[in-house]
């Protein structure tokens, strides 16, 4: 690890000051990952092969084998990336948690790869919902278990599986629309757009650029007294007592606690007892929103029935169906919002139209 | 002796992040392209809870991410609606097919 650096126990301001001057030449005293860790040098070359690898890896004309070559460059970088981390805590005590972050990690940043490379939207979903549930297992590790909870019900429950409607609804008409086109009795070629990226390299450059930019100012650049500093202050409580700064979300009168007396009774607010709850817990998170952020709940709830409602009127088709004169045929007024009425497979069937791909009306 | 710290869940998410714009700007397929846009919502999402864990344990962070699922929530609908409203104009989620939106 080279040298560490001394900026860890010192405030904010002289950490920076120390920061601008340099050369961490200072005691070594130092709880988190500092500066040395991962040297800019390390950090470039290791972006440019996984810049490579994702060059190589991403979907294209080439056959399979340089594909294959491509993700394991992609991944030998990956993992001379993780166990260069993972050399550098290695040593320290963590009681057991270290090995789940690792796992949870990898297999985050593992799916993630796939999600882009993968050349099937269908398998790219599913690969996304396994991202998201390692995701959920490191958001149980950072003591958040309703936002974990709250990311597998949320994304892998609900969005997922309108993506996945989504993709199965358009490629099934799609592969049964030019069935002819392409060779035929193949189930599920995949499509050309999905075959073929868009300027990989290009995107591979920006994307690696950032990522290094990211990771050169996350391990390096960062005033390490700062990050440090939260690090030693947290990581050393534990979790089952409570921190003894109150912070500001238990401090005024609370919520009663069930079973107690109900609140319009005429106790004074200083006899009440103020709860503390875990950090992190879900009780906690329930208190903060409802205490201070009541507005903006309200909002995002607001938000969400607005989204839903401009989702059916974006997605659905107007066809309004007039009553013939006697005798006279059935005539559709096809507004054009919407587009036309066609035959095409993937649109929603209308019920009561002379559509010749609608359902019959159901006759009860 | 170092330990396991912020640093290394910030670079997890601007790592997520990083891979979701790659696939962002390389995907042509509409619907997979809003896939990657929830990669880098989740990103950012491990950097929020990981900041509120480490800053003392604020809910803040945690309660931004519900925010934020909130917004890709609303996103995610709304733009599975474009793709399907856009789908059944040219039987493809090829987006080089609208390409004239250039212009």
């Amino acid at each position: 690890m080279g040298e560490v650096s001394a900026f860890a126990a010192g405030p904010f301001a002289p950490s920076l000051v120390l920061g601008a001057a340099g050369n961490g030449a200072g005691p070594a005293v130092s709880t988190g990952v500092s500066s040395g860790v991962l040297s800019p040098v390390l950090i470039l070359v290791l972006c440019v092969v996984a810049g490579v690898g994702t060059y190589l890896l991403l979907p294209s004309r080439r056959e399979g084998a340089v594909r294959k070559i491509g993700g394991v460059i992609l991944l030998a970088a990956g993992l001379i990336f993780g166990a260069t981390l993972i050399r550098a805590v290695a040593g320290a005590v963590q009681g057991g948690m270290s090995v789940f972050f690792w796992v949870f990690s990898a297999i985050t940043v593992f799916c993630a790869v796939r999600v882009v490379t993968h050349a099937r939207p269908v398998y790219s979903a599913l690969y996304f919902v396994l991202s998201v549930l390692a995701t959920a297992g490191l958001f149980v590790l950072l003591w958040a278990e309703f936002m974990a909870a709250a990311l597998v019900i949320i994304y892998a429950g609900a969005i997922l599986v309108t993506y996945v409607f989504v993709i199965m609804l358009a490629t099934q008409s799609q592969s049964a629309g030019d069935a002819a086109a392409s060779s035929a009795g193949e189930v599920g070629a995949i499509a050309e757009y999905d075959r073929v990226s868009r300027e990989p390299l290009v995107a591979s450059a920006l994307g690696f650029t950032i990522m290094g930019v990211l990771l050169f100012v996350i391990f390096e650049k960062a005033p390490g007294g700062v990050l440090d500093k939260y690090a030693g202050a947290s990581g050393a409580a534990v979790r089952a007592e409570p921190v003894p700064s109150a912070p500001a979300w238990t401090g005024s009168p609370a919520v009663a606690p069930p079973g107690d007396a109900p609140v319009m009774t005429a106790a004074p607010p200083a006899v009440r007892p103020v709860p503390t709850y875990t950090p992190g817990s879900p009780q906690a998170l329930g208190t903060y929103l409802f205490k201070t952020q009541l507005v903006n709940l309200e909002l995002s709830g607001l938000i969400l029935t607005i989204a839903m409602v401009g989702a059916i009127l974006i997605a659905r088709r107007r066809v309004a169906v007039v009553k013939p004169a006697v005798g006279g045929p059935v005539r559709e007024l096809k507004p054009d919002l919407g587009g036309r009425v066609d035959s095409s497979p993937a649109s929603v069937p209308v019920y009561g139209t002379d559509n010749p791909r609608a359902k019959a009306y159901p006759e009860t | 002796m170092t330990q396991l710290a912020l640093q290394h869940y910030l670079a997890v998410g601007g790592i997520l992040f990083a891979i979701g714009l790659i696939g962002f700007i390389t995907r042509r397929n509409l619907i997979v392209i809003f896939l990657c846009t929830e990669l880098m919502f989740q990103g950012v999402a491990i950097n929020l809870v990981a900041f509120g864990r480490f800053m003392n344990n604020d809910p803040g962070g945690q309660a931004f991410t519900i925010y934020l699922l909130v917004i890709a929530a609303a996103e995610a609908s709304l733009a599975l609606g474009l793709v399907v409203l856009l789908f059944r104009q040219k039987n493809t989620l090829d987006a080089d097919a609208w390409r004239e939106l250039k212009g």
